[in-house]
């Protein structure tokens, strides 16, 4: 198996209907980690699983990385916003970049977790393939719908 | 007394006619949406820099995704910038989703 698809965990729904812990999306400082293909991520895993570095999530042989440029537990997202407009919820940040000489290779998606409560997983996006860059900058554009959305 | 002066960069983009300037001491990068590559989020480069700008098809089949596509709706997984001394990479992350249906 393998990377399929961009998923929002469930635990994170179920957290935060159940008050689980004190998470807050706009607030809180959340990275973005890079990983390799071999992994196979899902989004139905208990929360103790959706942690950076557990589960699937772990970082070695898997976590791809580089000290400063793109260290390991992944960079911090910047302008975070959170809000819905209509049916649609949309948790969203600008765009997520190394330093300017990252070398990181094979890099087929990432996981964005919340670093201020306990490294507990958000989601996970899919970048379709392999990436990989030599002493340069690697950047993550997010969709223009956000790095996740939630329509009722 | 010393006089701090913010550097300027100039931006360019070696596919459309877009032109940008800042005024940032820190490393950083300046994105646009190119109609050269069809609306696709792209890098721009210092005006006098020799690079190519090029996107990148995705590899998997699209499914479900909610990916990043072009004008024409032509998926695409990532945006190269093809330096003399290396090679940048911007990936067009598809957005994850989650559906309540009544």
């Amino acid at each position: 198996m393998a990377w399929s698809a961009s998923k929002v965990f469930m635990a994170l729904i179920e957290d935060a209907l159940e008050n689980t812990d004190a998470k807050n999306l706009l607030t809180d400082t959340h990275k973005a980690a890079l990983y390799d293909n071999d992994i196979t991520p899902d989004n139905t895993v208990a929360t103790a699983n959706t942690v950076f570095n557990a589960g699937q999530w772990t970082s070695a042989g898997n976590e791809v990385f580089d000290a400063a440029e793109w260290a390991t537990g992944g960079v911090a997202l910047t302008g975070v916003t959170s809000a819905f407009a209509s049916t649609t919820y949309t948790f969203d940040a600008a765009n997520t970049s190394s330093g300017a000489s990252a070398t990181l290779a094979a890099v087929f998606g990432c996981l964005v977790y919340d670093d201020t409560v306990a490294d507990r997983g958000i989601c996970y996006n899919y970048f379709g393939g392999s990436n990989s860059v030599t002493d340069g900058t690697f950047t993550v554009i997010w969709h223009t719908n956000g790095i996740f959305t939630a329509t009722g | 007394m010393p006089v701090l002066l913010e550097p300027t960069h100039h931006w360019v983009c070696p596919n459309c006619p877009a032109e940008s300037v800042t005024r940032e001491a820190r490393p950083h990068s300046q994105f646009h949406t190119c109609p050269g590559l069809k609306g696709l989020s792209a890098p721009m480069v210092e005006a006098g820099v020799r690079v190519e700008v090029r996107p990148v098809e995705r590899d998997d089949y699209v499914g479900s995704e909610k990916v990043q596509t072009d004008a024409e709706g032509r998926p695409w997984m990532a945006v190269v910038t093809k330096r003399n001394d290396g090679e940048d990479r911007a990936v067009l992350a598809p957005s994850a989703t989650i559906a309540a249906r009544s």
